[in-house]
């Protein structure tokens, strides 16, 4: 051990550069992310034949096909889809990429966000990071391992969505071009978000800054779509809009995926460049010093949970209110004949859209009642619950009172996002009556958030691993309501998103709501009964 | 060989209004225990980390195994070696994983010694990072830190969440690191600890050294405590030079007594016939107490 240590001293204390240990962490990353990735690039991937057979099912005849393919007329959808290429002569898989593209390029974007956030600014966070900095590692080893993992990632991606698209019968060139100009956005997010990890000092700023980013993101591209059918000017400033531009299936072209390489080079350069500015665990944008006591209203579970929610509140509702606006204002915008067929209503054209947006709402809200919900299992394995339940709470009294506080928050984003709609709405037809009309539609699907809430608890309650499937709930209710219209009536009445009325379109009906309402409080009571029996993890 | 393994002068870092480090100053001398401590905030995990080359220091100078910590950082840290007092781990790796992972990255780690150690520190290698307590996170990051060959190990409060066993187990492999040759710089509250195993200490309060030496310089200028009984009453004990604190109950008497005063303090004791004394040297504890200036160390 002597002779071991003398022999250190005598070597020269050089070979350490900046890089060091690069390879070790990339293969640290690798390791714990072996299920992760695979499931995430594989998921992604997936998705193309599934919407493929989706497709493939509503327009199975030639008119069908063409009468879907005059859908991109519809400047108010393109804000969904995209600019649209090739839509003159329709064939099924263009059809799919002109509708479906966004999507991938949002599971992209979410992807590399996710990856990025977890293997720089959460292990500073944590601080594992400083056990590892303290060995022989370099100081940009870890960025720069994350971003060699961000690029494997890509490459499989590549790889998997190109097989895929071929698979669903496009050709090896289009399909190479189709699945290049996904993994191009997704690799620009892990830029973006390489930056705004520089620039908090906690994972879920920098995921959430990048999440923003990705958001205008999504709005740009989609403002500049609805502009004209192949995509206005303004979708030339969105990252989303460069994949898009490739007009796969169309007058396909590479080199609107220059722009990306270049935009992911820069904010890779600026990530170091700020990274070699800042201490570890410390961010750019300073903490601000909170409050030195305690509200006097903090003093309940109830309380706390709203306060640990305050921030994510304001954002969910500021948001809310926003896209509520925005779409709202478009149904000015809406044409009437050809959107009907998407709507698949009757005559009120209007109603049919609005109603449609009305149902959008709630699944965002959706989100953010499941992500407020899952919480209470991370607030447990972290240790955060024992503490209280050490206090003279009851473990009635803090999960009743964090699921009232979801609840209240939920049930306060949809009026938000009622009234957003409504007035949007209002301004643009110039019918005052629409505000309340709309908020109502939405507020009646109050049941349904409700639903998953409970869902979430009695998960939590009886099968605390699995609180995420309540993911699956809402997912599956989404692509019932939006993509798979022509399912059985027994996929659609799984669904607990389908049952509540489509207001203003459709009638009031009492009896969904109370039936929805009871089944939630039912499922709620078995949470809460199932979590005083169990033991509680963490600690 | 360098004489000095960490050099550390008028070192200050500011962390927005925060002065965490307020002119440091740190000696540690080559293959020495060197205890440095204060209170939660006193700026010592600060310190580690400028010596470690995560935070960069605002001004100051600080030399480690003779490079600078911030430019040299990935050649030093080949020579040493790291415990954090909050041990995090990747929740899906097992301990095992872990450790030769750390030791990997810091250019391999000698798997008897390691073996030998998770017997030692009786560590299940094979269990979740995720569930682990805090005393098992932080076996895991000792045995990865004391299975590497370095230099120097720098351990900041190490063993907060071990208990006595796992203490008496670190205590052993300590010195044998002290034996082998290597240098520690041992960042901790736990004055037990520090007193059973420090060659030298430094006393660190609110960014600035106030004292460093041996315990047995720093007891030198501290007071020793008295308590005897005697034959007869005890008089004019209080007007002697040095003496502190003087409680006397006729027979039985205790007082405090600067080293330098204590054989006059006693010549005196002994006109009046001693039956019994016992006299201890102040604990690190009442040192630290001093320093801290609560008054509770009389």
């Amino acid at each position: 051990m002597t002779a071991a240590v003398a022999a250190h001293r005598a070597a020269p204390a050089a070979g350490g550069g900046p890089l060091t240990g690069t390879g070790a962490m990339l293969r640290l990353a690798l390791r714990r992310d072996r299920v992760k990735l695979p499931a995430w690039t594989l998921g992604i991937a997936l998705l193309l034949p599934y919407f493929a057979a989706v497709a493939g099912r509503t327009t199975s005849t030639r008119e069908d096909l063409e009468a879907a393919a005059q859908l991109v007329s519809v400047p108010m959808l393109r804000l969904f889809t995209g600019p649209a290429f090739g839509m003159e002569a329709a064939t099924l898989p263009r059809y799919v990429i002109a509708v479906y593209f966004v999507e991938f390029l949002l599971g992209a974007a979410l992807m590399n966000i996710l990856l990025i956030a977890r293997h720089t600014r959460a292990e500073e966070q944590s601080g594992r990071a400083e056990l590892i900095r303290a060995a022989v590692v370099g100081r940009h080893a870890p960025l720069t391992a994350a971003l060699l993992l961000a690029a494997i990632t890509n490459a499989v991606l590549t790889l998997l969505l190109a097989i895929a698209a071929v698979g669903v019968g496009l050709p090896p060139g289009s399909a190479l071009l189709f699945a290049a100009g996904t993994a191009a956005t997704g690799l620009v997010f892990a830029g973006v978000t390489a930056v705004t990890a520089q620039l908090t000092e906690h994972s879920r700023g920098a995921a959430g800054l990048a999440g923003a980013v990705l958001g205008a993101v999504w709005v740009i591209r989609g403002v500049g779509a609805a502009q004209e059918v192949h995509g206005g000017p303004l979708t030339w400033w969105s990252p989303m809009g460069w994949a898009q531009f490739t007009r796969v299936l169309a007058d396909e072209r590479w080199w609107p995926l220059l722009l990306s390489a270049v935009s992911t080079a820069a904010l890779v350069a600026t990530a170091y460049a700020l990274s070699a500015r800042r201490d570890l665990g410390a961010g750019l944008l300073p903490a601000r010093r909170g409050r030195e006591s305690a509200g006097r209203w903090l003093r309940s579970p109830f309380t706390l949970a709203l306060r640990l929610q305050r921030a994510s509140l304001l954002w969910w509702g500021a948001s809310l209110a926003v896209a509520g606006l925005v779409f709202g204002a478009l149904a000015g915008s809406m044409r009437a004949g050809v959107a009907e067929e998407f709507i698949g209503a009757g005559p009120d054209v209007l109603g049919g859209y609005l109603s449609l947006m009305a149902v959008g709402m709630v699944f965002l809200v959706g989100v953010f009642t499941i992500l407020s919900a899952t919480r209470l299992r991370a607030e447990e394995t972290r240790g955060r619950v024992a503490p209280l339940l050490a206090a003279p709470t009851g473990r009635w009294a803090w999960l009743g009172a964090s699921l009232l506080a979801t609840a209240v928050g939920a049930v306060a984003l949809l009026a938000l996002a009622g009234v957003g709609l409504g007035v949007g709405a209002a301004l643009s037809v110039g019918e005052s009556g629409l505000v309340g009309e709309l908020t109502a539609a939405v507020l009646v699907r109050t049941p349904e958030v409700l639903f998953l809430l409970a869902l979430t608890a009695a998960l939590f309650g009886l099968a605390p691993r699995a609180v995420a499937l309540s993911w699956a709930v809402l997912a599956y209710g989404g692509f019932v309501r939006f993509w798979a219209g022509d399912l059985p009536d027994g996929f659609r009445s799984l669904s607990p998103f389908d049952h509540i009325p489509r207001m203003p379109l459709e009638d009031f009906r009492l009896a969904p709501l109370v039936a929805l309402t009871a089944l939630a409080a039912a499922l709620a009571l078995t949470g809460v009964y199932g979590f005083r029996r169990r033991d509680l993890d963490g600690g | 060989m360098a004489q000095t393994a960490i050099a550390v002068s008028g070192l200050v870092k500011t962390f927005g209004p925060t002065r965490a480090l307020d002119g440091l100053d740190l000696s540690v001398r080559t293959g020495e225990i060197h205890g440095l401590l204060g209170p939660n905030g006193a700026g010592k995990s600060t310190a580690v980390r400028v010596l470690l080359g995560l935070v960069r220091a605002d001004s100051g100078r600080a030399v480690l195994l003779g490079g600078d910590p911030w430019t040299d950082a990935t050649a030093l840290h080949r020579r040493l070696a790291y415990v954090p007092g909050d041990v995090e781990l990747w929740p899906n790796l097992t301990g095992g994983e872990t450790i030769d992972l750390l030791g990997r990255l810091r250019g391999g780690l000698d798997p008897a010694r390691r073996n030998a150690l998770v017997e030692r520190f009786q560590l299940d290698p094979a269990k979740k990072g995720r569930t682990y307590s805090k005393g098992n996170r932080q076996k895991v990051a000792l045995i990865a830190a004391f299975a590497a060959d370095v230099e120097l190990l720098v351990l900041d409060e190490p063993t907060s969440g071990l208990d006595p066993l796992m203490e008496a187990v670190f205590q052993e492999v300590v010195a044998e690191a002290r034996a082998a040759g290597r240098t520690v710089l041992l960042s901790s509250h736990i004055l037990a600890q520090v007193e059973r195993l420090a060659d030298r200490v430094s006393i660190v309060r609110r960014g600035r050294t106030v004292q460093s030496g041996t315990l047995a310089e720093l007891r030198h200028l501290s007071r020793t405590t008295v308590e005897a009984e005697t034959a007869a009453p005890v008089t004019g004990l209080a007007a002697l030079p040095g003496v502190h604190h003087a409680e006397t109950g006729g027979v039985q008497v205790r007082f405090d007594v600067d080293a330098d005063h204590l054989d006059a303090a006693l010549k005196h004791l002994g006109a009046f016939g001693i039956r019994a004394l016992t006299s201890h040297p102040p604990t690190l504890e009442e040192l630290m107490l001093r320093h801290y200036g609560n008054g509770a160390a009389a």
